[in-house]
């Protein structure tokens, strides 16, 4: 059903490499890791896209080191 | 369709050889029903049997089978401790879900006589452990025992019954297969394991997405283990739950050894999908809330154990009410008196 297992695996070689773009990407995490815990406080109530700008941070950052890495590999 | 190794097994009941749920063939019973009839009243149908059984399997034809075994051997081995510490020996032995066969690597020909070792992933059981003992293998789910009554001397379950629909009728199948004085010693995950997993994709989850769904499966608590091992009809039990904490350096690892092990989500209620942004989002707070000062990040196992013991009559009973001789008053005196004769 799944023939080779090619698309699969392409796959999953571009999931492996997600915890180095992230460790890149330290500050970030950092602050919007801070963000969404200081919403679990008591008194904190967490909801949608509170935290939508540190994200928005860490995914442009995400983005770059991924695709620096892509040019890099390929 | 019969199994070649099933075939000349006596221990079987007649006509349940491929026990899964698609089987509607008869069940004739040599000796008497099970007390629960074919579910109990109010049985839930959360986890998807069939996709666990192929999670099951693609995990065990992954390269490298030893790379996420550490949880299984480590659980494996303590329960090996516990059979040890029973100071009898086992002619006749199962384990239900076994996987690769990982307590019979610790156990010997002296204590354990025979070993079925069952299970519902075939590979599992194609690539088992060595162990000196004489095992068969029979492919079975863990709610649909295909043996008689009063046949197995101990029944031992490490890790398995997590992932089992009807853990009460489970339970009550154990009970029923074991002889008199026979025992069961098992091991589950409890209700804390995985708990950063669960607390950081819902975290994530909710302030990407607005709303989660369940990413980690139920788990039983350990007052409710009491019970259901109560209601199987187990005495003398014995519940306690220790922990296991394994450092990884992300959430993706352990997501990925999570895979390794066969222990994806299965449930009905699951997502098909979990978005990249949350996934990110979800490592980050992870990372965050739960790192330890190493940089890596822990996740907890916790793991009840149990023991449990088919009634039979040389087994201690409580004293009928009114037998005291001596009075809980008396063991304050009892001390000094055993103190004044040590001096003398």
């Amino acid at each position: 059903m799944s023939g080779n297992g090619a698309v699969w695996r392409r796959v999953r070689s571009r999931f492996r490499a997600f915890p180095e773009h992230l460790a890149a990407c330290e500050a970030e995490a950092v602050a919007y890791g801070k963000c969404v815990q200081a919403s679990t406080a008591p008194g904190g109530r967490l909801s949608k896209d509170l935290c939508a700008r540190e994200f928005a941070a860490l995914r442009s950052c995400f983005v770059t080191a991924a695709k620096k890495s892509l040019k890099g590999g390929s | 369709m019969l199994r070649p190794w099933l075939r000349w097994c006596r221990w079987l009941r007649p006509g349940t050889a491929r026990v899964l749920k698609e089987n509607f063939g008869f069940r004739e019973l040599a000796s008497s029903v099970p007390p629960s009839g074919s579910t109990s009243p109010g049985a839930l149908n959360i986890f998807d049997r069939g996709l666990k059984r192929k999670q099951k399997n693609w995990a065990a034809l992954q390269p490298e089978p030893t790379r996420f075994d550490y949880l299984r051997e480590e659980v494996g081995s303590q329960i090996a401790d516990r059979v040890y510490d029973i100071a009898r020996d086992f002619p006749l032995a199962l384990d239900v879900g076994c996987g690769r066969g990982y307590i019979a690597q610790h156990l010997n020909k002296e204590t354990i006589g025979k070993f079925f070792q069952t299970d519902i992933a075939e590979n599992a059981l194609k690539n088992s452990l060595e162990t000196e003992i004489p095992t068969f293998s029979v492919l079975a789910d863990e709610e649909f025992l295909p043996f008689q009554e009063n046949t197995f001397d101990l029944v031992v379950s490490s890790l398995s019954l997590h992932w089992v629909n009807d853990l009460p009728r489970a339970l009550e199948q154990i009970h029923y297969i074991l002889k008199p004085d026979g025992v069961f010693v098992g091991a589950m995950f409890g209700g804390d394991t995985l708990y950063e997993l669960r607390c950081s994709l819902q975290l994530a989850e909710t302030e990407r997405e607005g709303g989660f769904s369940p990413h980690v499966s139920p788990f039983t608590a350990v007052n409710d283990l009491g019970h259901l091992l109560g209601r199987a009809g187990f005495n003398t039990l014995t519940v306690d739950t220790d922990e296991i904490q394994v450092n990884y350096p992300g959430m993706f690892e352990l997501m990925e050894d999570l895979q390794g092990m066969g222990e994806s989500n299965c449930s009905w209620n699951r997502k098909a999908l979990l978005h990249r942004d949350t996934m990110l989002a979800a490592a980050a707070v992870y990372r965050e809330m739960y790192r330890n000062s190493d940089g890596s990040v822990p996740a907890t196992y916790q793991i009840y154990h149990m023991i449990g013991w088919k009634y039979h009559d040389s087994q201690a009973r409580p004293a009928e009410r009114g037998s005291a001789t001596v009075s809980f008053g008396e063991l304050g005196k009892l001390n000094l008196t055993s103190q004044g004769k040590d001096s003398q």
